[in-house]
């Protein structure tokens, strides 16, 4: 079949989750030297939401995957590939993917965890999205979710990042599209390892001996909490997140002027606005929701589609574009029919 | 769409060669207390990641196709090791190639990685996605095992390596004729390393957690070994039937579980001839998502396949995950 005949792939239901727990920004300023007014005008964040005690990434993904089910009226039996985006998995191993799959009550069905952190999802999204077109799969659950409130620093030597992360959960249920012209357009994945330090966990490390130690848990270093060079991202994710947007545009013949919602992932609002600037994109063809939840790694875009779609700013027809860039360098784009 | 084809496949073992009497030692036993089914392994040296052994992996492979690190349009890391926490190993083997900005996607499927790594680049390759991807798995375990007497019956089975292979579209009869992937996590604690674990809090390890060895691999080999030994069966089944091949038409079967015992009864039950079924475990030790590709690879070599054979890949692991590919040389 030719390229162009395959039928496309299109998302049957969006669901999302987050726990119950919300944490201001002046609940952070008691366990830290930060100020409300430092976190707003830096990253937009006003609160995020944290689980209680023995809540894994799983757990919040199989909530959002029941309303994700939902939505697009398929039964977890019928699934054909579990897929789960996370960068906090609940175990060293298996995948979460696995914890998800018992926790849905199904089996059989390949389940694997997509590692590609802020750009999970979108790349999860790419390898659902082949899965249907090739015909290899009818239903597909994709599922970006987060547990980054065990994994921070919240003593004042991790402010910078500590205060940007929240816990949280996106679903999207993958199907064939039957409209002509409608669904996936097109998926873009890049990465560039040679700024991987920039932004990473880098303990436990099989490429140290032991893996993990007294150190590394311990140590004045804080090994196994997020390391970032904010500057340094900031400026590559503004560069990085319009040429992936217009190199999805181009590749479907289209423009910045035919783009109803641009959803990226909630990185920093300060990067959404520059980024619309660059793309000649008003502020209400740009969804965030960073405010209320922080940045939620793979689980921002399918919680900010699902959002998008509850307060009724997608409608059938629309072009969609959904965008990431975080941690590898990884970025990439998705341009959907809606 | 055409189908898919590995068109270089590569591997590399780190240098370091552990035989059972050196690994006796190390654990604290004596030189005839290391009963193994595994004759020996290899560990990295200190400081060499699975992106390290990756790299040397994909030039192989790359020679064997005749190809560029240029010509790659898309890389897929397979890896239970990871290099670090984050990004994933894929971001690293991408830099060491001078990939550019090539999209690199990190999978873990643990023990299954190079099948349903083979069955996600399949489809990237049969839609048009990608032409030419690179299929990376390597592990280092070495740095996360127990070399305590008590953690000698899980260590001596784990060994570090990497494998690599060129997947695009297929000229001819060539080609992976049927991949066949499954998980079921009902029992996934029969095989699993529980720490660091996002789902502990205030912190995901601590020292009492280090204390408490909760960040070891622990295995039920009594409970699982029967289990593979039906789910390699069965799958087997399973992709020759979708390849629309018997099991006489298979020039070799390459079998994978973290013991090898299970693997050559499996083949004795089935009928297949020593000669035609590679254990994978037995002589490098279980280098999880890497062993597949690794045996396939040095037969390969040897010349124990070659261009036009069909090819049987099946194994199963942490997961549970189990699979198989159906390949013509």
């Amino acid at each position: 079949m030719a390229e162009s005949e395959q039928r496309r792939a299109r998302i049957l239901g969006v669901g999302h989750y987050v726990p119950p727990r919300t944490v201001s920004n002046a609940d952070l300023t008691a366990l830290m030297e930060t100020s409300e007014e430092w976190i707003v005008q830096r990253t937009g964040i006003e609160e995020r939401h944290f689980v209680d005690r023995n809540i894994g990434a799983a757990d919040l993904a199989l909530e959002a995957a029941h309303r994700a089910l939902e939505a697009a009226g398929t039964r977890a039996a019928d699934l054909d590939l579990l897929l789960l985006g996370t960068l906090s998995p609940d175990i060293d191993f298996p995948a979460s993917a696995c914890l998800l799959q018992r926790g849905l009550g199904v089996k059989g069905m390949p389940a694997l965890d997509v590692r590609n952190q802020c750009s999970g999802f979108l790349y999860g999204l790419a390898v659902g999205d082949a899965f249907v077109r090739s015909g290899a799969a009818r239903r597909v659950l994709l599922v970006g979710a987060e547990v980054h409130s065990s994994g921070l620093d919240f003593s004042t030597r991790g402010r910078d990042v500590a205060v940007i992360f929240g816990d949280g959960a996106g679903a999207v249920v993958l199907g064939p599209e039957e409209r002509p012209g409608h669904g996936i357009l097109s998926t873009h994945l890049h990465a560039e390892g040679r700024y991987a330090a920039k932004l990473c966990v880098e303990a436990p490390s099989s490429r140290c001996a032991p893996r993990i130690d007294e150190e590394m848990i311990a140590g004045e270093a804080g090994r196994l909490f997020p390391k970032m060079h904010g500057s340094y991202v900031f400026r590559h994710a503004v560069t990085r997140f319009t040429e992936v947007v217009q190199e999805a545009l181009a590749a479907n013949g289209l423009a910045a002027t035919d783009l109803s919602l641009l959803i990226p992932h909630q990185a920093n609002l300060r990067i959404s606005q520059l980024v619309a600037a660059g793309l000649e994109l008003s502020e209400e063809r740009v969804f965030s929701n960073i405010q209320r939840y922080g940045n939620t790694t793979a689980a921002s875009i399918p919680i900010a589609l699902d959002e998008a779609l509850g307060a009724g700013r997608v409608h059938p027809g629309d072009l969609v574009c959904l965008a990431s860039f975080g941690s590898g360098f990884t970025w990439a784009a998705a341009l959907l029919r809606w | 769409m055409p189908p898919t084809t590995i068109l270089g496949l590569g591997h590399r073992l780190p240098s370091w060669v552990v035989t059972n009497e050196e690994l006796a030692a190390r654990c604290g036993l004596g030189a005839d207390a290391m009963r193994s089914p595994v004759g020996q392994r290899y560990y990295a040296e200190p400081g060499i990641g699975p992106s390290d052994l990756a790299v040397e992996a994909a030039h192989m492979a790359l020679g064997r196709a005749k190809l560029e690190a240029q010509d790659i349009d898309f890389l897929l890391f397979a890896t239970m090791t990871p290099d670090v926490a984050f990004p994933g190993s894929g971001c690293y083997l991408q830099d060491k190639l001078g990939l550019g900005t090539v999209g690199a996607l990190d999978i873990r499927a643990q023990c299954l990685g190079f099948i349903f790594g083979l069955g996600v680049a399949e489809q990237f390759v049969r839609t048009g996605t990608y032409h030419r991807v690179l299929l990376a798995t390597a592990e280092v375990h070495s740095t996360g095992l127990d070399f305590s007497p008590k953690g000698a019956p899980v260590s001596r089975y784990f060994g570090d390596g990497a494998a690599a292979a060129i997947l695009s579209s297929a000229d001819g009869d060539r080609g992976v004729l049927a991949t066949v992937l499954h998980t079921d996590a009902s029992e996934y604690e029969r095989f699993w390393c529980e720490y660091p674990s996002s789902r502990q809090h205030p912190i995901r390890i601590t020292l009492e957690d280090l204390a408490a060895e909760r960040h070891y691999t622990r295995i039920d080999l009594d409970g699982l070994n029967r289990l593979a030994a039906r789910l390699l069966r069965e799958v087997i089944d399973e992709t020759l039937a979708r390849a629309g091949c018997r099991q006489g038409d298979v020039a070799h079967y390459f079998l994978h579980y973290v013991d090898p015992g299970v693997a050559r009864e499996v083949a004795a039950t089935l009928g297949i001839g020593r000669d035609r079924a590679t254990a994978t475990a037995e002589r490098t030790g279980h280098i999880a998502s890497a062993s597949l590709p690794i045996a396939l690879s040095q037969a390969w070599s040897a010349g124990a396949v070659r261009a036009g054979d069909l090819v049987c890949l099946a194994g199963v692991g942490a997961g549970i995950n189990w699979g198989a590919a159906v390949i013509r040389l």
